[in-house]
């Protein structure tokens, strides 16, 4: 037998999910063990061995790869809990990265937050002014150098930088992706003076052009690389030694995988993977069942991450944004649009009733948890609702109480508003549920689709509650919510599917009409890039796939459109093509008849990505069939609508179900991890493969 | 001087009653309306619900016009705004970008409901700043009436700054403009849309006007295109909760932020605080200085801005009503309404403004009145947040919002010229964008943001280098934070930035056009004793031989580098630049709170480390020393600081005698004084050194003066005043006579009111009333 298993570190729970070539399916959740984050992997390792019944060892020497996502490096980031890193930059531009372009105050903040201008700062500097050092040397937009380097005032630089403790050096000089010459000569003078420190130049790292973006990839990419290279150094070497036969693979933000070994020469790539693994379960599931456009909810107890998958392909960026600085790294779009089920209600200074942003994260928690919170939270009004079990949640070992919530809710919402505690709950809910359809709305929105064109998928344990509300909110007619096996470590079942990807890319800003000889040598030099790179991994692969896409933008414009391009040689016609299909993708964006042709067009980076195709199909295995109609374990009162009150709701228990049950609504079905809704006048469906899909009435 | 237009006042839009409005409404115009008991019988649900959807439905359309604009300025630079509104033209949610903005919108409305006949499917085009809808001719605002159900709902409004819409200057702005016939000619509300469908004949008579038709064309049809998602989505939203209730939401968050701003403001000191600024020159050739006043007087929950004695209108520096009533808006909307909801069309029934027609910052028509956003309403702006936090200072739970003066302006700076690089020469306009890289004010509890961007928009974004050298044959030889360009304080003002641009790759030479102010006098004020930030500068090298000292493996690095020709540029310019020159510019940093002599000398210290101030500025305004790489000599520091205030007593006028208060239950002011009760009367004393500085029978503050040459007040100073206006400029300190902690320090005309001194805004109105049997009236 041969299988797969994803592993997925969070920074609270070590999630894992194996598949075997035979259609078994098995999942396991065990806590997070930071610093070393590998005792997690080895302890949930131990579970689904268990769950197997078989040793770790044994189940280790069947893997025929495993694959690895990792929250640590983002967390050393987000922290700031890095090594000490020295930067070195062009005369004169050493600031870039102190100035950043203004955005540094703004990026990545809630409207909240973009508001209270004066409460606002810059983003923590990425490191002291006095590590970042300049060289004398320039080049210019066309790769001419204008100064060569001053390899005696370098040697300066760099030695003092090595006097500082560094651990390792970023380099990034202005137009270095036109011509690295400078770069790489001071490379070698690093070598020299301290052979073995861990050097990132940017025209490695991101030879994409705009310095500030580029500067921080890089810096970022240096005060990553060591560490990781380390952590995934000793986890592999701990595999090995438990038997791990396949090869182990590390997650990437762009929802492809690379061998551990190379992770580390390009670290900053890795950082998004575990909030991209959900949609990659998505796109797989969404294979499996035949859904070409899905917005991939992912809700969990402090955040509320949006996804979408066009045609069968997830949405992807080629920028995101860490630490409120842009980073250039390719990757599965996923936004951040609310606060999950520890949102918390309040009342504002006029006395209107808020959900979040704020959110009681895990600690306190809701006041359900009676941990603490005094605030009253999403959860909380679930639970008063009868959304909740009063049991509990996990079958009863997390207990909840109803009394502690109706308590928050009636001193901080009810009272004040004049409001009985069930008419307080019910609003939060509504809100909640209002809110969350206006903030999806505008993700869909904002990427040129509309909604009414989308099936939701529904995975976290705080999603299923309202998925089928915040769905109607948007005009979704179809709401997914995988409740197989698989459920409650979905993020690592997207890991188990993943394939091998690499990319490679590179600006070359000019004027469309491109020459097609150039742009052609442009493209095979970057295939032979990522080509060499998919060899280097390790791997077999049962195919492979290239695909070339180019930004492009109306002249003087700031937002590029990625484009596909064909493969092979690009004629006059060809590339005419592309510019067409960029001019069809703007006007589908930002609206018709918005682009400014007559300015001209302009490209400016050119792209590879590609995928190595792993030879293992990890197709969820269907369940059995119902032979008769599905009947609740219960009923109780439940309030979905705070206009109709309680009313008698049947309750179902997931594990009584089977595919081809169909429930009306309004009903509930209840699993350890979580529970779902079914709104009055919709139906509820168990399909194949053991989810519950959701149809508006 | 421009000679007065009749027949002009008609365009004059003013804020009405909007009871007053409706009475003038023609009858044959059906309005929609509610009453306050379907306002009051809101759930607090439905309320929430609704509001966050219209929360929804402006962002969705202030995202379309953002997306749809090709426009730099609104994607790059932000210079943008849209509003949903209530039927009367009440502002009920506004954008977060150009906040100026917010203050025109409603003026424009207002007028064309009192002009035009308003009908379902138009919409107007308007470009008039004085009937409103934006502060300058190149704001141009695209607005519609909502109908539902044949009656009047609402309104949205989506406003661009457009690039040029002709005039005898690029970018229709002139530094020799002599009215606004030599800008852009203003266009009053047209139907650019009629019946739903797009007037080919308006929109050709607006593009024509342009030296760029094709991007004025491709925004007025993103204006238009983001006024139809506004409306589509608006009716969605009554389709599903019913226009009534709707409406009841859209008054209601009107009332709601007003009350909280109420609430706020009552909460506050009664008092008049006063301000006053200069616009150093009024145009090219000008070598005037030009005031402008503010007197801000809060009595219960309501503020008064008196702007009277504002100078009369002059030269380019003008801006209309609009742009008045914009700058307030730009200092209240961040210092009082962070918190509550921007529903504009409540916060602003909170105001009056009092003003005389013809001045500066409401100037009459035919004024010249392009540069309005930049120059008089953005100094309108930092007049009023200069009431605003010295009331704020007094106020712990507020004092947050307490800032010292920000970037005062944006330093506009066009190079121009033919490009040569490509196939085909082609000319371009570069607008420099990295001076949106402004110094924010220092503040009560922290330091100002350094290069943190321009008050007044928020959102502002500067382009790469490598981006500016791809689009334009130039290269810069550096861009960079200068360190000493904080106002020194006990919190620093944040530090602004320059650049030095050298043509490159192209053999031919440039036009430059130059628009600066606060070169001679500052616009970037300290506060409670903080020192201003640096003046900004404007300098052409000329006949340099960068390409020798390439040539010789250097880059030139500074203003020495580039010697001997140096040639000082005027506020107001316009010039060129040879092959062989180069163009540095240096911008305004912010403000400094507090007197820097109290600076922890570790915080000066981890300034020097990170090079926001020079081992010699941390020397001369902190009295800090301390070597390149951060280290303090304590005792050396010590030992200067007391050498610096003796200094302060040296140079100053000398006071009378007076005796040290005990300051036990002693009251906040601001950072330096408090109110003291001795003997059941209210006597002002030193916070530092418990000096008294006013008591019975005392006019103002009696503190010590010191005025000397501008310099005086540090290396933040770039130039001589007497390069830019023919009034003696001077660096003015006022010190306790006590400790000899600053109190107050600026770089003032000589003949600036002593406002710092002044006791009226201190105990004001209410001076005894609370603590003091003895009541006293007013002064």
């Amino acid at each position: 037998m041969s299988v797969v298993i994803g592993v997925d570190v969070g920074g609270t729970f070590t999630d894992a999910v194996l598949i075997d070539d035979e259609g078994g399916v098995v999942a396991a959740k065990m806590p997070s063990t930071p610093p070393d984050y590998s005792t997690g992997v080895l302890d949930v390792l131990r579970v689904l061995a268990g769950e197997r019944g078989q040793p770790l060892e044994s189940m280790l020497a069947e893997v025929h790869h495993l694959a690895h996502g990792t929250t640590s490096s983002l967390n050393a980031l987000v922290t700031g809990n890095v090594p000490k890193v020295g930067y070195l930059t062009t005369v004169g531009h050493r600031d870039s990265i102190f100035i950043m372009n203004v955005e540094g105050r703004y990026l990545g903040r809630s409207p909240e937050e973009l508001q209270d201008v004066l409460g606002q700062s810059k983003a923590h500097a990425l490191l002291p002014k006095k590590l970042a050092l300049e060289v004398v040397e320039r080049i210019d937009r066309d790769g001419n150098v204008v100064v060569p380097l001053n390899e005696e005032a370098a040697r300066a630089s760099i030695r003092a930088l090595v006097d500082a403790g560094v651990q390792a050096i970023a380099v990034s000089l202005l137009w270095s992706f036109r011509n690295p010459v400078h770069e790489e000569r001071v490379r070698e003078l690093v070598h020299e003076i301290a052979p073995g420190l861990f050097v990132a130049l940017s025209s490695e790292v991101s030879p994409r052009i705009r310095e500030f973006a580029r500067s921080a990839t890089t810096i970022m990419s240096a005060q990553i690389g060591p560490g990781l290279r380390t952590y995934l150094g000793s986890l592999e070497t701990t595999l090995r030694e438990h038997g791990l036969r396949g090869p182990l693979l590390v997650m990437q933000s762009n929802g492809g995988a690379v061998a551990a070994a190379e992770a580390p020469r390009t670290a900053i790539s890795t950082v998004g993977s575990v909030l991209t693994g959900g949609v990659v379960g998505a796109v797989a599931l969404g294979r499996q069942l035949g859904h070409r456009n899905v917005i991939a909810t992912d809700v969990g107890g402090t955040t509320f991450l949006v996804g979408l998958i066009v045609d069968g392909e997830p949405v992807r960026s080629s920028t995101t944004i860490i630490n409120h600085h842009p980073v250039n790294v390719p990757t599965l779009e996923v936004h951040a649009i609310g606060s999950g089920g520890g949102a918390v209600a309040w009342l504002d200074a006029g006395g209107n009733l808020q959900v979040g942003p704020h959110s009681a994260g895990a600690v306190p928690g809701p006041a359900c948890y009676e941990q603490g919170g005094e605030h009253p939270t999403n959860t909380d009004a679930n639970l008063v609702l009868g959304i909740l079990s009063d049991r509990g949640l996990i079958g009863g070992r997390k207990p909840l109480s109803v009394e502690a919530a109706r308590q928050a809710i009636r001193t901080k919402i009810a009272e004040p508003l004049g409001l009985s505690v069930e008419e307080a709950a019910a609003a939060i809910y509504a809100v909640q549920n209002s809110q969350t359809g206006d903030l999806l709305r505008k993700t869909v929105v904002e990427t040129g689709h509309d909604p009414r064109d989308f099936v939701l998928y529904a995975f976290g344990g705080a999603g299923p509650a309202h998925a089928a509300m915040y769905a109607a909110e948007v005009g979704v007619g179809e709401v997914v919510i995988p409740l197989g096996q698989v459920a409650s470590a979905f993020s690592a079942y997207g890991l188990a599917t993943s394939d091998v990807v690499v990319a490679a890319e590179l600006s070359d800003p000019g004027p469309v009409p491109l020459d097609p000889d150039r742009a052609t040598a442009g493209f095979e030099r970057l295939e032979r890039t990522v080509v060499r790179a998919l060899e280097r991994q390790g791997l077999t692969y049962a195919s492979t796939v290239v695909e070339r896409e180019l930004d492009l933008r109306y002249t003087a414009q700031l937002a590029e459109v990625t484009t596909p391009v064909p493969g092979g040689p690009l004629t006059r016609e060809a590339l005419d093509e592309v510019v067409t299909a960029f001019e069809q993708r703007y006007a589908d964006l930002y609206g018709p008849g918005s682009g400014f042709s007559a300015a001209g067009v302009q490209a400016i980076t050119y792209r590879v990505r590609a995928t190595g195709v792993l030879p293992f199909s990890s197709k969820l295995p269907e369940v059995e069939p119902a032979e008769s109609g599905a009947v609740p374990s219960g009923t109780r009162p439940i309030c979905l609508d705070g206009r109709l009150g309680y009313v008698d709701t049947a309750v179902h228990d997931y594990r009584g179900l089977r595919s081809g049950h169909v429930i009306a609504g309004p009903a509930v079905i209840e699993l350890p991890t979580t529970t779902a809704v079914i709104p009055a006048g919709s139906t509820g469906r168990i399909d194949a493969l053991g989810n519950l899909a959701i149809n508006a009435g | 001087m421009a000679l007065p237009v009749p027949g002009s006042e008609m365009f004059e839009s003013r804020p009405i009653d909007p009871g007053e409005l409706r009475r003038r409404l023609p009858a044959s115009l059906a309005v929609h309306d509610v009453t306050q008991e379907q306002i009051d019988g809101l759930d607090p649900l439905t309320y929430e619900v609704v509001r966050h959807r219209l929360w929804s439905v402006t962002d969705e359309m202030g995202e379309a016009l953002k997306r749809m604009s090709g426009s730099p300025i609104v994607i790059d630079a932000n210079d943008f705004d849209f509003a949903i509104s209530d039927e009367l033209g009440q502002e009920v949610q506004v954008g977060l970008y150009n906040t100026m903005l917010v203050g025109a919108v409603d003026l424009a409305i207002y007028w064309t409901l009192q002009h035009r006949e308003v009908r379902e499917g138009d919409m107007f085009l308007c470009n008039d700043p004085w009937v409103g809808g934006g502060l300058h001719q190149n704001d141009v605002i695209v607005f519609q009436p909502i109908f539902h159900d044949g009656k009047l709902f609402g309104w949205t409004s989506a406003i661009c700054h457009e690039p040029d819409l002709g005039g005898m200057g690029l970018g229709s702005f002139s530094v020799h403009a002599q009215d606004v016939f030599s800008e852009s000619v203003p266009t009053p509300p047209v139907r650019v849309v009629r019946d739903f469908e797009l007037q080919e004949d308006i929109a050709d008579l607006w593009v024509r006007r342009s030296r760029l038709p094709m991007l004025v064309g491709l925004d007025l049809r993103a204006k238009i295109g983001a006024s139809t998602v506004g409306r589509e989505r608006l009716l969605a939203v009554i389709e599903q909760y019913g226009a009534d209730t709707v409406k009841a939401v859209m008054k209601r968050m009107m009332t709601d932020a007003e009350s909280r701003l109420r609430t706020k403001l009552a909460d506050l000191p009664d008092g008049t605080w006063n301000a006053t600024g200069y616009q150093d020159q009024s145009g090219a050739g000008d070598r005037g200085l030009h005031k402008m006043a503010v007197a801000m007087t809060k009595s219960g929950d309501h503020l008064t801005f008196d702007f009277t004695g504002t100078d009369p209108q002059t030269g380019i520096i003008n801006c209309t009503y609009a742009g008045m009533r914009g700058g307030v808006m730009l200092a209240l909307l961040p210092i009082l309404a962070a918190d509550i909801p921007w529903s504009a069309g409540g916060l602003m029934r909170c105001f009056d403004l009092v003003s005389e027609p013809g001045t500066l910052n409401n100037a009459t028509f035919p004024a010249a009145v392009a540069r309005g956003p930049i120059g008089p309403a953005w100094m309108t702006g930092t007049l009023v947040a200069e009431c605003l936090a010295q009331m704020l200072d007094r106020s712990l739970t507020l004092g947050g919002n307490v800032q010292a003066g920000c970037c005062g302006t944006h330093d506009a700076a066009l190079l121009s010229g033919l490009d040569t690089r490509g196939e085909r020469p082609a000319p371009f306009i570069n607008v420099l964008m990295e001076v949106m890289a402004g110094g924010y004010g220092g503040r009560p509890d922290a330091d100002g943001m350094d290069t943190g961007g321009l008050a007044c928009i928020p959102m502002g974004r500067i382009p790469d280098v490598e981006m500016s050298e791809f689009l334009y044959p130039v290269l810069a030889l550096w861009r960079r934070e200068e360190p000493d360009t904080g106002g020194p304080g006990r919190h620093r003002g944040g530090v602004s930035g320059s650049t030095a641009i050298v043509p490159h790759g192209s053999g031919s030479p440039f036009g430059v056009t130059l628009a600066a102010s606060g070169k001679a006098v500052s616009q970037n004020n300290g506060l409670a004793g903080g020192y201003p930030g640096n003046t900004a500068r404007g300098v052409i090298a000329r006949d340099v031989d960068v390409a020798r000292a390439f040539a010789a493996g250097t880059v030139p690095a500074s203003l020495a580098d580039l010697g001997p020709n140096l040639d000082l540029q005027q506020c107001y310019a316009d010039t060129g630049m040879g092959v062989n020159d180069v163009f540095v510019l240096q911008w305004q940093g912010g403000g400094g709170y507090g007197d820097p002599l109290t600076r922890p000398a570790d915080a000066v210290a981890h300034d020097v480390h990170e090079d926001k101030v020079t081992p010699h500025g941390a020397a001369e305004n902190y009295g800090v020393v301390v070597d390149a790489s951060g280290t303090v000599d304590l005792t050396r520091t010590e030992e200067l600081r007391v050498r610096l205030r003796e200094e302060r007593r040296e140079r100053s006028t000398a006071v009378p005698d007076a005796p040290v208060l005990d300051l036990t239950g002693s009251r906040r002011l601001n950072d330096n004084l408090v109110e003291v009760t001795v003997g059941g009367e209210t006597q002002v004393a030193c916070a530092h050194c418990g000096r008294r500085l006013a008591g019975a029978g005392s006019e103002a503050l009696e503190l010590a003066r010191f005025e000397g040459p501008s310099s005086a007040a540090g290396p933040q100073v770039l130039s001589d005043p007497g390069d830019y206006v023919d009034a003696p400029v001077v660096f003015r300190q006022l010190c306790c006579p006590g400790c000899w902690t600053a109190v107050y320090s600026g770089i003032v005309p000589v003949g600036h009111p002593d406002h710092a001194a002044d006791l009226g805004h201190l105990l004001g109105p209410t001076r005894g009333s609370e603590h003091s049997p003895t009541r006293r009236t007013s002064a």
